[in-house]
């Protein structure tokens, strides 16, 4: 199964990840997304689940622990947006 | 009305249609109980003092003359709230400092705007409670104020917050300044991107703040028991945000406060936040009664958020054939006295109808003394545009290409890039401009002074978390309650969606919006969300009702719940060889409710993600008076990707709504302060909004392409609308008289000036 490419954007890079935007994450929902992440820097997922929303492929989601993530797809954690 | 739907083939029996909303006929004969209607036994009037001055230390507050006063039950100040930890909470956008928000509602150290509340009174009698405020002595320590986005970003500015430090940038400033955040999104290379561009246009633009011109204050009325309990009637956006909010500010168990959604007369964003219901709480608290309070137009103007005003700079470079190459710019919002503005919305959407390789996107928000900015339909999106889309208009001209198709040449598809990131995953803006291209209008020549303008615009539209129910009367009937207040006809659009599901009329059907104890969550009414969130809880919830009816027929004709099929508001045999029985309809398995099980009903509950943009694309027909400077708008046309119209009248009302809204802040929406930082047009007098007589023929063109998400395809309708006219209008003036406007509102005096000064 080809893992899921994770983006962060370069606020959340720099302010948690010491720099590294993208990272390679074997994951078949949101959930395992989140906990690769915390594991790799711990209190990061929720950082994560708490302000951002997730584009997969493109697709805006809110995050969610049970949606899919299918093989190969692009994950990009941005900025969650609210509207008048 | 030229009215013209894309994609006519809609197999949809309902949805799609105009019917009558469920609150039209209480609305029209005045019997729609808003936030300011209710009224209780021995109930309390609420009236709060607000600051004179735009920027000031409190020494002290002395309230014991103001106590004495016959009448008076209770009187609170910022100490009688409790305080809380200095910390952002939630999405970075709209990161709450509950610090900040206390500090909002009623000020501690300091008032940093005039009509900023310090003390509120509850009494017997509005005149009393307003005698009490008289009463009230306040020492002041007058500070230097600063309005202006970019004096306040100056070294030397009057500081609002000693210690504020610019948070996002590294290392982190020593020295506090008025600059809250500052953030950045950019992809490419922009040095290769310009040095590809046979044409760069740089330009400097300034837009005012403008306020959402809700028409009715806001407004409330709070019950707090002896017991602890509490509940309250508001007109808001949002009730389950009131309820969050207030309890979180008054340190109560979200349980303990019961939220009544009142009709609301008007909110475009600025009734997402909460500014008098701690207070009611607060007095009601203290005072043992029911307390009312009800804002002021003067009190809205003056204390409610309007948008930010700007400043920025933007700057794209063109190929000759019109490729759009690279696109760099600065954003400065003015987030009002408070952090907050829509500054991250305004970088993230101004390049999102086009594919630019090399973008950056610099926004600062920055804070200043006046009322802290809220939520406006697309809020930050209208601001960005209005610079990006004059800047292409330039050079449009420059390379002598029409201006529609520069864009279209640009226009995002599916798989395009963003500038934040991820690529779009819908498509709408080549459609949405190839309509208004179509448009017959859009070739008709002008006259003397006249001139056409075209911008497109974008908004994100919403998902999020919402909560609905369905219940089947015994008669066949069916009452539906969500949890999210109706704004623009929210209920109408949810009834048809019910029916549409359950193959009923429209009719049949009641839609309700819930109180907070009665359904599970609901988000605000705000970012074109609810249609498409609050939709699909009513689609899920009709969903789970067929399946208990399918399950109920099938036991009276026993057979299997698999081989019953719902169709047409039936339940039908799927296949006559297990049996042949009459269909059994809505009503027939109503009757028979008490027997099959009891009553039918069901709620769901979504956090709805998967939605699509939406893209907008205007033009606007203009003629200017060069020896007033007043600009006449002779035609509107606005085409805009929606999707599905459930409703295809209040698809179009919003649509139309939000151009009168952008014709008033193109054109003369504007905060006036004198030099003492106080607002000089606090009233409808002065601050001037668009009246029918301002307006000509609004042309709307309904592009559907559905969002394949969302069971009939809605993508929101709401905001998109006010992006595309400032820029639109800016660019038809310019096209009339030779003139480029880059300051908002263009309004005569200062399109004269422009004029003049050629």
């Amino acid at each position: 199964m080809a893992p899921a490419h994770v983006v962060l954007t370069s606020g959340f890079s720099r302010r948690y990840t010491n720099g590294i935007k993208e990272f390679d994450i074997d994951a078949s929902n949101v959930r395992g997304v989140l906990k690769a992440m915390d594991q790799m820097y711990p209190g990061l997922g929720e950082i994560l689940e708490e302000e951002t929303a997730i584009a997969i492929d493109g697709e805006l989601h809110e995050v969610v622990y049970t949606q899919v993530i299918r093989p190969g797809c692009e994950i990009f954690f941005i900025p969650r947006i609210e509207g008048g | 009305m030229l009215t013209k739907t894309m994609n006519p083939e809609k197999a949809l029996k309902v949805v799609g249609t105009s019917p009558v909303r469920p609150d039209g006929v209480p609305k029209v004969t005045g019997l729609a109980v808003y936030g300011a209607d209710t009224s209780l036994p021995g109930m309390l009037w609420g009236k709060i003092l607000r600051s004179p001055h735009a920027h000031a230390r409190i020494k002290s507050i002395n309230t014991a003359k103001a106590l004495t006063l016959p009448g008076v039950k209770a009187i609170v100040t910022g100490a009688d709230l409790p305080d809380h930890k200095f910390e952002y909470v939630g999405p970075e956008r709209v990161a709450v400092n509950y610090w900040h928000l206390t500090r909002n509602i009623l000020a501690r150290e300091k008032v940093l705007y005039e009509g900023h509340a310090l003390a509120a009174v509850a009494a017997t009698t509005p005149a009393i409670a307003q005698q009490a405020l008289d009463l009230i002595e306040v020492d002041y320590e007058i500070l230097p104020h600063v309005i202006d986005v970019d004096e306040a970003m100056q070294p030397g500015a009057p500081l609002l917050f000693e210690d504020m430090i610019t948070r996002g940038v590294e290392p982190a400033p020593a020295k506090p300044s008025n600059v809250s955040k500052r953030l950045e999104f950019s992809v490419g290379n922009l040095d290769a991107g310009f040095a590809q561009a046979d044409e760069i246009v740089e330009m400097s633009f300034k837009t005012a703040a403008v306020h959402q011109g809700y028409i009715e204050p806001h407004s409330c009325v709070a019950r707090y028991g002896a017991d602890g309990q509490c509940e309250l009637w508001s007109a808001s956006q949002g009730h389950f945000v009131v309820r969050a909010y207030t309890s979180k500010l008054l340190g109560m168990d979200v349980g303990s406060l019961l939220v009544h959604p009142a009709e609301i007369g008007g909110g475009f964003g600025g009734k997402t936040v909460v500014y008098v219901e701690p207070i009611a709480v607060a007095l009601s608290k203290k005072s043992g009664h029911p307390v009312k309070v009800m804002m002021s137009r003067e009190d809205v103007l003056k204390a409610t958020g309007p948008t930010s005003g700007s400043s920025m700079t933007v700057k794209i470079g063109v190929t000759k054939d019109g490729k759009i190459v690279a696109a760099d710019s600065t954003f400065k919002f003015q987030a009002g006295a408070f952090p907050g503005s829509p500054v991250m919305n305004a970088c993230m959407c101004a390049y999102a109808c086009y594919d630019i390789p090399n973008s950056r996107a610099v926004g600062f928000d920055v804070v200043s003394n006046r009322p802290k900015a809220a939520a406006y339909r697309a809020p930050g999106s209208p601001i960005s545009a209005f610079g990006v889309e004059s800047v292409l208009d330039v050079l449009a001209k420059k390379i002598g290409m029409d201006p529609l198709e520069l864009r279209l040449k640009n226009a995002v598809k599916a798989g395009s890039p963003t500038a934040w990131g991820p690529k779009h995953a819908h498509d709408g803006m080549r459609e949405t401009i190839e309509a208004l291209m179509k448009h017959p209008a859009y070739k008709t020549p002008l006259g003397k002074n006249q001139g056409r303008g075209v911008a497109c615009g974008y908004w994100f539209n919403g998902g999020g978390e919402s909560a609905a129910t369905v219940h089947i009367n015994e008669d066949g009937s069916v009452v539906i309650a969500t949890g999210s207040m109706d704004v623009g006809g929210s209920r109408a659009s949810m009834a048809l969606m019910a029916a549409e599901t359950l193959g009923i009329p429209y009719e049949k059907v009641r839609s309700t919006v819930a109180d907070t104890a009665s359904i599970g969550y609901n988000h605000v009414t705000g970012g074109s969300r609810v249609t498409y969130a609050t939709g699909i809880a009513v689609v899920d919830a009709c969903n789970k009702v067929i399946d208990d009816m399918r399950a109920r027929a099938a036991m009276t004709w026993d057979v299997n719940i698999d081989d019953v099929i719902w169709e047409d508001g039936h339940a039908k045999i799927a296949d006559k060889s297990v049996g042949d029985h009459t269909p059994l309809s809505l009503a027939a398995i109503a009757a028979k409710r008490a027997v099959t099980g009891g009553p039918i009903g069901a709620e769901a509950a979504v956090n709805a993600g998967g939605m699509a943009p939406g893209f907008g694309a205007h033009f606007y027909d203009v003629e200017v008076d060069v020896e007033t400077g007043h600009t006449k708008i002779l035609r509107a046309v606005a085409a805009q990707d929606v999707g599905r119209a459930i409703h295809h009248d209040y698809c179009e009302g919003q649509i139309q709504g939000g151009v009168v809204q952008g014709i008033g802040w193109a054109l003369n929406e504007e905060y006036i302060y004198d030099k003492d930082g106080r607002l000089s047009n606090a009233g409808f007098l002065d601050y001037r909004i668009p009246v029918a007589s301002d307006l000509p023929h609004l042309d709307v063109i309904m592009v559907e392409v559905p969002n394949p998400n969302h069971p009939y395809g809605a993508k929101g309708v709401g905001e998109v609308n006010i992006v595309p006219p400032m820029a639109a209008i800016a660019n038809a003036i310019e096209r009339a008289t030779g003139t480029r406007m880059t300051s908002l509102p263009m309004s005569p005096p200062k399109v004269l000036a422009a004029i003049d000064s050629k």
